[in-house]
């Protein structure tokens, strides 16, 4: 099986080079025959990589503890559902779960084209075949990246790390790497239009949903990350600005940058640079957080000789993608160029200018501190720093993303602008009681930012009324309107979903970052003592030590329940609460820790160490986190709000769209396809 | 037309003043904020006195002590230098943190008593974890 699983990746490998050979030739002869066998090599291309992948998994389930990669991630004793997740849990399945999702996506593209043989298409499959090479390539001469070794004799199976043993962190993986795919497609479109010279519609009508089912994915893979670190790593919070959740921000921020870009250059044919720039962009950075990952070498330059071709490969497409892209778009500059230019600085167009420059610099910044500033400057940037760029740039994009709905296009008038920001205004200050309330005026800055929060809700309400008004016609009721206004358009009803779920994620960030609080202190489990109760630094809640008791566990672990009785303001009994330890014989131990959650808060309870049915003292942490459940509602809305705009269009909407389509081929027809290329 | 090159040339003027701020600001935080890498050895020069480093090493065995303020270890040089470095950290220990274990430290360096108090915490894992600084890291591409 092996040697099934080598082959097939090897093969996989000769039939991308193949592809790309073909519809390369293809495109530039503009031969049909040429584009076709270049798709039927892809379809090898997919069928060789489902192959491999079959064998992977089936090595898996069946416990073929003879695959080195399988023993090092999997043991006997697992369910079925995390034996499957072994698969990607370690660097050498997740290339390969990699190279699955880019063939099956080259494969839909491909099958589409079929019967249109699109230059476009075939550029832009031939892009994807190229990235597909790199990464069979690096299984295939990496011995480090290859799931296909046999195991040594007499290796013990590893078993899956007891921290990855939770729903969130199987699927946070996948839904990462599928993310990763989808953005690679405008990114593939963005080359292939540049090569053909095509300053047309067509490549971002190609590639819109995908870059939406990337992003959708994306933010899916931040938001699980982010909760399982929360409730599994039992570290205090969600978001520690690691390498790894840094790099896998910098793609999402720039995708955010990307789908605006391509609503503009639909509508209006502007923002064309920002869109082949950001689709680049976003791309490259998905590239670079498998190479900050993946190499070590951020960690120490020592890797360059441990792992030297793994190094060099994805070093070299890094190079090689940046100086592509930048080429191209420095060769076809001129032809992309938008003839409408931003007339005023109070327009809608300006405020999309200047929110995809933030989000741009935004990911630069992240990109920069977790890249840059430990290899050239030889220096690391801690939380704090993060968080003094991400706060207040973070409030101020919501601020733009309120109001750039409320303005009209090219210029808006004084007095118009008035009247919108009457309802915003107006819940902003309504807002400002609850903050009261929750005790927020402890912190100005944070105060000013949940101000604007405030503001933003009003200003989608707004944006929402003014849609109503605007479909329900002059003399009919805002209520017929009201209706058409979330079915009329889906992107713009999408952008309602995501912006107001925005607006819970930098409330629940500014509330459980600004206002966060943590004490720690010994607790005695001589139950009844009076040092068996721990009393929070702010004395609002203390919790008493109610005994502990142990029950059986995976992986034949034993886990240690303490129980403590969390006792409010006035006496007031709120439940219980059970941090654990878990004791596993070969991995050691780990503490996990529980969540009470209360009205506008989270009550964080963990050890600071391990304990078990005969330790003395259990080392209590405590830890506050206002709104954080507001975190994970706007992550679910984002992607509701992506899902509604991906959702396939009813009749009279792909009526609609097909006379679009048609009015944009129209559009097109200025440049014929490849005109000097 | 000449209405037209004007607002570009607005538009760039803006955009050169938002970069050149949002440069400055960045590269300031991390003049002020970053953290140096250094061995535990380094130390001892008296270089790093009242500033931010960023420090791996070996928890001693035996030295791990707790109170109510936090947790106190010493840490041992990586590069096999006899040179130790006391440590004071008051947050969430790492779920791997034991005796024997690989740390990363980043906090302010004091001299006198050489102490860090460290602002961070990380656990270099087992080898299972391909010697990544923190087990997020395995689960990234």
């Amino acid at each position: 099986m092996i040697v099934l699983g080598r082959l097939s990746l090897t093969l996989a490998l000769v039939f991308s080079l193949a592809s790309v050979v073909f519809l390369l030739l293809g495109v530039r002869w503009d031969r049909k025959d040429l584009l076709r066998n270049g798709y039927y090599a892809a379809y090898g291309f997919f069928l060789t990589t489902v192959i491999a992948s079959a064998v992977l998994l089936q090595a898996f389930l069946k416990k073929d503890f003879g695959f080195a990669y399988v023993a090092e991630n999997s043991d006997a004793s697992l369910s079925v559902f995390y034996r499957i997740a072994g698969f990607w849990a370690g660097q050498q399945g997740s290339f390969l779960f990699w190279l699955l999702v880019l063939a099956i996506v080259t494969i839909v593209i491909a099958v589409l084209d079929l019967n249109r043989l699109e230059r476009l298409t075939g550029g832009a499959v031939a892009v994807l075949a190229i990235i597909s090479a790199v990464f069979a390539s690096l299984m295939v001469f990496d011995a480090g990246s290859n799931p296909f070794l046999a195991a040594e004799a007499g290796m013990q199976p590893f078993g899956l790390n007891p921290l990855l043993l939770h729903p969130a962190m199987v699927l946070h993986p996948p839904a990462l790497f599928i993310g990763y795919v989808g953005v690679a497609v405008p990114f593939a479109f963005a080359i292939s239009t540049l090569l053909l010279g095509r300053a047309d519609k067509l490549w971002v009508r190609r590639s819109q949903k995908w870059a939406v089912a990337g992003w959708l994915f994306l933010s899916l893979g931040i938001g699980l990350g982010a909760w399982w670190a929360y409730v599994v790593l039992s570290f205090g919070g969600y978001w520690a600005w690691d390498p790894v959740e840094n790099t896998s921000l910098v793609p999402w921020l720039t995708a955010t940058a990307l789908l605006h870009s391509f609503t503009l250059y639909k509508s209006r044919g502007l923002f064309k640079h920002w869109a082949l720039g950001l689709a680049a962009a976003t791309f490259w950075f998905t590239i670079l957080a498998t190479w900050t990952t993946r190499t070590g070498v951020i960690q120490s330059v020592h890797a360059f000789g441990t792992r030297p071709l793994l190094v060099w490969i994805l070093s070299g497409f890094l190079i090689v993608s940046a100086a592509a892209s930048a080429g191209l778009m420095a060769w076809r500059w001129r032809r992309f160029a938008s003839h409408d230019e931003v007339q005023s600085w109070l327009s809608r167009d300006f405020l999309y200018y200047v929110t995809n420059l933030l989000l741009t610099l935004f990911a630069v910044a992240v990109a920069f501190g977790t890249v840059v500033v430990p290899l050239l400057m030889d220096k690391t940037v801690g939380t704090s720093t993060y968080n003094t760029v991400a706060q207040p740039l973070g409030v101020l994009l919501l601020f733009l993303i309120a109001v750039c709905p409320l303005l009209a296009w090219r210029k808006t008038e004084g007095s118009e602008l008035r009247r919108t920001l009457i309802l915003p205004a107006a819940t902003m200050l309504l807002s400002a009681p609850l903050w009261l309330y929750l005790g927020f005026q402890s912190s100005v800055w944070g105060f000013i930012g949940l101000l604007v929060c405030g503001f933003a809700l009003g200003a989608i309400v707004q944006f929402v009324l003014r849609s109503a008004r605007l479909a329900a016609g002059p003399g009919r009721s805002l209520w017929s309107g009201l209706g058409r206004a979330f079915t009329g358009s889906r992107t713009r009803t999408a952008a309602y979903v995501v912006h107001f779920g925005m607006v819970l994620i930098v409330a629940g960030l500014l509330g459980s970052t600004v206002y966060k609080q943590e004490s720690s202190g010994l607790v005695s489990t001589k139950v009844g003592s009076d040092d068996a109760v721990f009393v929070t630094d702010d004395g609002e809640y203390s919790f008493e030590y109610k005994g502990t008791r142990d029950l059986p566990g995976e992986q034949s672990s034993t886990r240690y329940v303490a129980e403590f009785e969390v006792v409010g303001e006035g006496a007031r009994s709120l439940g219980t609460v059970e941090p654990r330890t878990d004791i596993y014989p070969v991995a050691g131990a780990a503490v996990r820790a529980v969540i009470l959650g209360r009205p506008f808060q989270d009550i964080f309870v963990v050890t600071d160490e391990p304990f078990d049915g005969e330790s003395e003292t259990i080392a209590l942490r405590v830890a506050v986190f206002p709104l954080i459940q507001w975190v994970w509602i706007g992550s679910i809305l984002l992607c509701v709000g992506a899902v509604a705009s991906l959702w396939p269009k009813g009749r009279t909407q792909e009526q609609e769209a097909r006379e679009t389509q048609v009015a944009g081929d129209a559009d097109g027809a200025g440049h014929p396809d490849g005109a000097a290329a | 037309m000449r209405v037209n090159k004007r607002s570009r040339t607005r538009l760039l003027v803006a955009t050169g003043i938002i970069i050149i701020v949002f440069v400055i600001g960045v590269v300031y935080l991390v003049q002020r904020q970053g953290a140096y890498y250094s061995q535990v050895a380094d130390l001892t020069t008296g270089q790093y006195d009242g500033k931010n480093v960023k420090v791996g090493g070996r928890v001693l065995d035996g030295t791990i002590e707790r109170d109510e303020s936090g947790v106190h270890f010493e840490i041992s040089d990586l590069t096999g230098k006899p040179d130790t470095v006391a440590v004071t950290y008051d947050g969430q220990m790492p779920n791997t943190f034991d005796a024997g274990v690989d740390v990363v430290v980043m906090g302010k360096y004091a001299s006198s008593g050489g102490l860090i108090t460290a602002e961070q915490l990380q656990t270099k894992c087992p080898s299972k974890y391909e010697g990544q600084a923190s087990p997020a890291a395995q689960t990234g591409p």
